[in-house]
């Protein structure tokens, strides 16, 4: 996957970053020592499951009898085959649904709803036109590693000559100053890192190493910080929102109940069925 | 009550409880809803290569296999290392005093995190020393395994005002990379996250 990434002298380059797989020393065999493999089979699909039998025989007494006659719940011709190349798809009683609008529901540590919006999906920004900045943000490593848990690693890697020597300035000038340096992307260098588009950020803070005239470049990715969760009181309210619920004015916090859930868009495209069906029967109610 | 787990530190032991933490209990979480035109319900499924094949959720299992193709036990299967040999299970770190080693920064950072743990003190027991000793930025690890298994993880203990953390993880295929070792550029993947694997947007 190509990043693009400047340098201390706000020289840019497009370079290579790679995945860092675990060590793995532990593999399977058989018991004449010959290679097994996992493959991910099909133990059933959606028209063989109970609300698709319920279409056809409404009632359970039936259905039982129908599973010790004739088994319908099994397709003898497909259940065990190997799966490859699936793909996912929004499902709706009519089948395949190809236009769709999703909403996050955001939620509190304690499972209360926070917000409900329509979803963004935001658009990768370690390869644009815009290179990811080198803010001269250092962390100390032994301060880095007490503030976040680093979630995941890639590694970055030289294409040709040029950014060989590139890369290998950036990882000495990390080595020596035994620091992580935090990269952020976007024109004013206030965004964190997505590698895909509609994919989780991340905190990057990246990391070098020199050995003899080698290099190693680890870009550490961070979305949590290393600290414990507040305690969460009785009532599954968090004690944050708590003293901030308590310290509002009285009108305050019905101004606040009475914000609509999604905070974009109409109102109307957010309604989930239940709501709309409800309006739609009032309504019927009222013409009445 | 659950067994303590028991670390060693220059030949006192120090009895400590786990307290897992992940992003869901610090910040909360982010589902997906997602309806069609109608404004009703759609759910997310696995569609097979065949384009009419629809899988929910627990409709599919994983199945180890011969080179053959043929199903084979789990009962028959046989851990080695990469050098072929047979390997011996290791105990769980709850089952004897784990001794703690100093570790540098390095090799914590050269490990891929796993499961982070806040550690509190067993009943009647005090982490005073241990708590001093990792005061000054020091990190120790010790290998662990929840269960025991067949390979220990690595546990580093981090202290910090807030507490003193265990983070295990394994370590982690890091090169060094020379001159020669220079890599072909792979397109840009634009490949979508799957909407169900969304829980991020609360930085």
């Amino acid at each position: 996957m190509p990043i693009n990434i400047s340098n201390e002298k706000q020289r840019d380059a497009v370079v290579a970053m790679e995945g860092v797989r675990p060590k793995r020393d532990v593999r399977y065999v058989d018991e004449d020592m010959n290679a097994v493999f996992n493959r991910r089979l099909l133990k059933t699909d959606v028209s063989h499951e109970l609300p698709e039998l319920m279409k056809k025989l409404p009632n359970f007494e039936d259905i039982s009898e129908a599973l010790v006659d004739a088994d319908p719940e099994i397709d003898t011709e497909n259940f065990g085959m190997f799966l490859t190349e699936t793909s996912r798809v929004y499902v709706g009683d009519g089948g395949i649904v190809h236009s769709v609008e999703e909403f996050e529901v955001v939620t509190n540590p304690d499972g209360t709803e926070r917000e409900r919006r329509p979803r963004k999906k935001e658009p990768q920004n370690i390869n644009t036109d815009v290179p990811l900045k080198w803010t001269g943000k250092f962390i100390k490593k032994p301060d880095a590693v007490k503030r976040f848990v680093f979630a995941g690693k890639k590694q970055l890697a030289h294409i040709n000559g040029l950014t060989f020597d590139f890369l290998y300035e950036i990882a000495k000038k990390l080595h020596e100053e035994d620091s992580l340096l935090l990269l952020r992307a976007g024109e004013h260098r206030d965004r964190p890192l997505v590698m895909n588009r509609g994919g989780k950020p991340y905190n990057a803070f990246l990391e070098g190493r020199i050995e003899g005239d080698s290099y190693c470049l680890i870009l550490h990715l961070s979305n949590m910080e290393l600290k414990r969760p507040a305690p969460i009181e009785d009532d599954r309210m968090p004690a944050t929102a708590k003293r901030k619920a308590s310290a509002e004015p009285e009108d305050k916090k019905k101004l606040t109940r009475a914000k609509p859930a999604v905070t974009e868009h109409d109102v109307a495209d957010a309604e989930p069925k239940k709501i709309k069906a409800a309006k739609k029967k009032a309504d019927t109610k009222t013409r009445k | 009550m659950a067994k303590p787990l028991v670390l060693s530190l220059d030949g006192e032991e120090f009895p400590v409880k786990l307290a897992k933490i992940d992003r869901e209990r610090l910040y909360g979480s982010v589902t997906v809803e997602a309806f069609d035109e109608h404004g009703d319900e759609v759910f997310l499924r696995v569609l097979a290569y065949d384009g009419k094949t629809i899988i929910d959720k627990g409709g599919t299992a994983l199945a180890t296999v011969t080179e053959q193709g043929d199903s084979i036990p789990r009962n028959r299967l046989i851990a080695v290392s990469s050098d072929g040999e047979e390997l011996e299970p290791v105990p769980s770190s709850f089952s004897a005093p784990n001794l703690l080693e100093r570790a540098t920064v390095e090799d914590y950072l050269s490990h891929t995190v796993k499961s982070v743990y806040a550690l509190e003190a067993a009943e009647e027991s005090e982490l005073d020393h241990l708590r001093d000793s990792l005061s000054d930025g020091r990190i120790y690890k010790f290998p662990f395994s929840y269960r025991g298994g067949l390979e220990y993880d690595g546990a580093f203990l981090i202290g910090n005002k807030e507490g003193i953390f265990m983070i295990v993880g394994q370590p982690a295929v890091l090169k060094f990379l020379k001159l020669g070792q220079a890599v072909v550029l792979e397109p840009t993947e634009e490949q979508e996250v799957a909407a169900d694997d969304l829980d991020f947007d609360l930085l």
